[in-house]
């Protein structure tokens, strides 16, 4: 894991100069006026690494728990060294408290070195995606990381000495630690201050259309987000409430609906190309009616949610930790 | 004088079923004790009990008189060598002395390094690759070198073969001779300790048959054979621990603090392993009494 890490630090450090000096002549490129140019060929060149370095920092605070944190332990009742180990002239709570704070220590080092080195190299990319704060970002930049490792980590602890096995400790930890975070980021982060409320007009939203469902056509939107911001909903509401129904579309663009009848699941037409005049007469009389409600999370939140993600992981890696030791003090005796 | 192990109504629970109970003993500093028993009739777990890896479900324990494992003092005290004599197969001989220097507050790093010199043990082999017997004198230096006031051992010599198992215990004898140690060794075999040994522990069905000291237990301990009677006849101060009849003879294991002076009985002295074979006996015709059921009818 160690080799992984650092053959992750030297392609950060081979390619980051170059990321950066690209990142910094876009900063200058305004006079010239080349800047698409460059941009574009910025993310073409780099955003195709991105992801496999965005899933090992993903995936190393469950690679720390597995072999760091669930051998830690259950090895030594495994193969009975345990029984060595706490007869010598440590106690069993200084045994137990040391090996957690130097093995759990280096497990939030390594995730922290490991979130700095892509902090750091992917921030131009994030800066021209715009994305600092989608759930690929946030998880894998700044402090959260460490967090997570930390939590990871006790996860293999925990699950080692409750299974005194490695084997079966390490998978229960990757499904614990996958059971506990995607539902969080997906459910709970979003949650964790009252969204903010955006109004937006339809005239300002892209991906506009209808689609064909099996009982008729809906209307589709798609979202427009401030940039560097947690979308939290997006939805098309009645500037006197409701929603675009069936019965709306009925009632309202009759003409739309007498267009050529693709098979369900097709779109009539999107934003892009020549619209017939039904679908901009419709879209028209949306846009007079309706708008887009957004709820969000707001970009100048992001480092609120950073710092409490963090504490929430920490604190749940010492509640496990402190459950690990209990463990070990009374229940295997 | 002090308590090396000192027991009161000892108990330990596994769900339902107690691995140990009703355990009492007080055993005097400066022994060599022999715990033996058959496989599964708690040996393990006493010791365990003994060096703070258990502790008790009922009943109270102390060991050189302070609780088990209560402080890394008292943990420093006590050496302890496992059953199959574990060690760290993956770390060197001198990793594992590191180990024991940094660990415990009175090592002896020179009598550690003597003796794994004297074993001609290369210090740089990792500890996976020793034999049996190997293994077992590098456990044994780990705890030896800690200069404990007690020796406890499980089984150390079961997996050994005959000649590193007398070596082993030729060792531990020059250890009693040169330390001030008191030692509590376990093995299901009664040869092993009996050379060793100056006081025995006879565990079986999770219960303590008899302790003492080796030389008062063969005293007080005899073989009766005479015509065919009721036992029911001896004094009060005799007591019968296993008996058999044949048509003519009866034959009976008994313990006696007096002197049996009746002529009618032939008086025989006892072997230790007679002995422990009549308290194990006993403990099973016990065990099957309990188990019997009630009226005999299947």
């Amino acid at each position: 894991m160690l080799g992984l890490l650092v053959g992750v630090a030297v392609f950060f450090a081979l390619t980051g100069p170059h990321l950066w000096n690209l990142y910094d002549s876009l900063k200058t490129c305004k006079a010239k006026g080349d800047c698409d140019s460059l941009t574009h060929s910025l993310l073409n060149e780099y955003n195709k690494y991105f992801p496999f370095a965005q899933a090992f920092s993903l995936v190393l605070p469950a690679l720390l728990g597995m072999f760091w944190g669930a051998p830690l332990i259950a090895r030594e009742l495994e193969s009975g060294t345990y029984r060595l180990a706490w007869t010598q002239g440590v106690t069993r709570r200084r045994w137990v408290l040391t090996k957690l704070a130097i093995v759990g220590g280096a497990s939030m080092l390594a995730a922290g070195l490991m979130s700095w080195m892509l902090t750091w190299w992917a921030s131009p990319i994030d800066t021209l995606n715009a994305s600092r704060f989608s759930s690929l970002v946030f998880d894998t930049s700044y402090i959260a990381p460490i967090g997570y490792a930390a939590f990871g980590f006790a996860l293999g602890v925990t699950a080692g000495v409750l299974w005194r096995r490695t084997v079966p400790a390490m998978a229960t930890t990757i499904a614990a630690y996958v059971a506990a975070r995607v539902p969080f980021f997906h459910f709970v982060r979003p949650r964790l201050l009252a969204p903010l409320k955006l109004i937006v007009s339809l005239k300002h939203v892209g991906n506009i259309g209808f689609e064909r469902t099996s009982n008729g056509v809906s209307f589709i939107a798609g979202g427009t987000n401030p940039p560097n911001s947690l979308a939290f909903s997006t939805s098309v509401v009645g500037k006197h409430g409701g929603e675009v129904t069936q019965r709306w579309l009925r009632d309202h663009c009759q003409s739309l609906l007498q267009l050529s009848n693709p098979k369900p699941g097709k779109g009539i037409k999107v934003t892009t190309g020549i619209r017939p005049k039904a679908f901009s007469d419709c879209i028209d009389k949306i846009t007079a009616t309706f708008h887009q409600v957004l709820l969000y999370q707001p970009a100048n939140r992001f480092w609120t949610f950073q710092w409490i993600e963090t504490t929430i992981y920490v604190v749940a890696a010492i509640l496990l930790c402190g459950l690990s030791y209990w463990w070990v003090r009374r229940r295997i005796t | 004088m002090s308590s090396a192990l000192f027991a009161t109504d000892l108990g330990k629970r596994y769900g339902r079923k107690w691995a140990l109970s009703s355990c009492t003993l007080d055993i005097p500093t400066g022994h060599v004790v022999g715990l033996v028993g058959p496989n599964g009739a708690g040996k393990t777990t006493l010791l365990h009990l003994a060096v703070g890896l258990l502790t008790p479900s009922s009943g109270s324990l102390t060991v050189l008189d302070e609780a088990p494992a209560s402080s890394a003092e008292q943990l420093g005290r006590i050496g302890f060598v496992a059953q199959d004599t574990p060690v760290f197969e993956s770390l060197s001989i001198a990793t594992h002395l590191h180990m024991g220097a940094a660990l415990n507050p009175n090592w002896d790093a020179q009598l550690a390094t003597q003796r794994i010199h004297d074993l001609g043990l290369d210090p740089n082999q990792r500890a996976g690759r020793l034999s049996g017997g190997q293994r077992a004198q590098l456990a044994l230096t780990l705890a030896i070198a800690k200069r404990p006031s007690l020796l406890v051992l499980d089984e150390p010599v079961a997996s050994l073969d005959p000649l590193a198992r007398r070596e082993f215990l030729a060792i531990l004898m020059e250890v009693v001779a040169e330390h001030d140690v008191s030692i509590i060794l376990s093995s299901h075999l009664v040869a092993d300790l009996e050379r060793v040994c100056d006081y025995l522990v006879v565990l079986a069905s999770a219960r303590v048959q008899v302790n003492g000291a080796i030389d008062d237990l063969l005293a007080t301990h005899h073989r009766l054979v005479g015509t065919r009677r009721d036992l029911d006849n001896l004094p009060e101060s005799v007591h019968v621990i296993e008996s058999s009849h044949t048509e003519r003879q009866t034959t009976a294991t008994v313990s006696s603090a007096d002197p049996i002076l009746d002529p009618a009985w032939s008086v025989e002295t006892l072997t230790l392993e007679d002995l422990v074979l009549a308290y194990m006996g006993q403990a099973e015709e016990q065990r099957r009494e309990l188990v019997r059921p009630k009226g005999g009818v299947k």
